[in-house]
């Protein structure tokens, strides 16, 4: 392309013939990263609940702490490969989950911090938290790119929420909890994951 | 009496980054020099044009060992492109 004058009409065939090629070479995002925390979360859900089940030590909990690695892992490779083109919706998406991985911070720092002026915590509280967090993000990436499993499924996932906190503990949490986690997980991230990457093939 | 086309606008590789960046948040230089199939060196060229201009904001940054140059449409950009437009259909009475 030449830097060179054009007639009227030209001018608006360019305009429409750009918009139309730059809206045809986005790709459509892809299910992996739901993928990524969803299996994440199955797995430890199914570790953690072993551990904790078979040794008797609640502390084996901790582990969940672990979820922040695929945080950590997609933060970085974001860092190195950074996209050619941003769309509007990646914008939203982006800063939609950005506001979630606060929502985060600021629950877990608040609790450590009550926790430490009361004399005790139960990060138990965490998974119907992350739950609905989690569900609402997915949720709302869903409505963005206009997916309706992946918008409307961690509705279902947040049932397991609502039980945890109508039925939840002053202290120590039930190990089955940590498998409803992990269930919750894969309605709302790991089958809309797949469903989005199986989309994106056609 | 019909209203004049921005120059700044009226030239077919600014006027292709410029359409571009309408329809997307943030686009690179990679990206644009696709998109427009124009040579590293104009494209450079006219993108500091729009940018002195202040109708593209135009971001730099390190991703690994290689430099990124990011482009954004501004306000000023999409409020001039938009009179463009108007202007061009008097032109061509649509």
């Amino acid at each position: 392309m030449e830097e060179k004058k054009l007639n009227e009409k030209e001018s608006l065939e360019l305009i429409t013939q750009m918009i139309k090629q730059s809206r045809k070479n986005i790709a459509v995002g892809s299910g992996n990263r739901f993928l990524l925390y969803g299996y994440s979360a199955v797995i430890l859900a199914v570790v953690v609940f072993a551990l904790v089940y078979f040794t008797g030590n609640r502390l084996w909990a901790a582990l969940w702490f672990a979820m922040f690695l695929p945080f950590v892992y997609t933060t970085l490779y974001d860092r190195k490969h950074r996209p050619t083109v941003i769309t509007y919706t990646d914008r939203m998406i982006n800063e939609t989950w950005k506001v979630i991985g606060t929502l985060f911070i600021i629950t877990v720092l608040t609790m450590m911090i009550l926790g430490y002026v009361v004399g005790s915590v139960n990060f138990g509280l965490m998974m119907p938290l992350a739950l609905i967090y989690c569900g609402i993000g997915t949720s709302i990436t869903g409505l963005v790119i206009k997916d309706s499993v992946l918008a409307y499924l961690p509705l279902f996932g947040l049932i397991f929420a609502i039980y945890m906190l109508m039925t939840l503990p002053a202290l120590h949490t039930p190990v089955t909890w940590h498998l409803y986690f992990g269930i919750s997980f894969l309605i709302m991230m790991v089958i809309p994951g797949h469903n989005l990457n199986a989309k994106c093939r056609k | 009496m019909l209203r004049e086309l921005d120059p700044l606008l009226h030239s077919q590789l600014r006027l292709a980054i410029v359409s571009i960046l309408l329809s997307v948040d943030e686009a690179d230089f990679v990206y644009l020099k696709e998109q427009t199939g124009a040579t590293a060196g104009n494209l450079s060229v006219q993108i500091d044009k729009l940018a002195a201009a202040e109708y593209i904001r135009v971001t730099k940054e390190f991703v690994g060992k290689k430099t990124r140059t990011a482009c954004q449409i501004t306000e000023k950009g999409r409020e001039a492109f938009e009179l463009y437009v108007e202007a061009l259909k008097e032109y061509l009475k649509l």
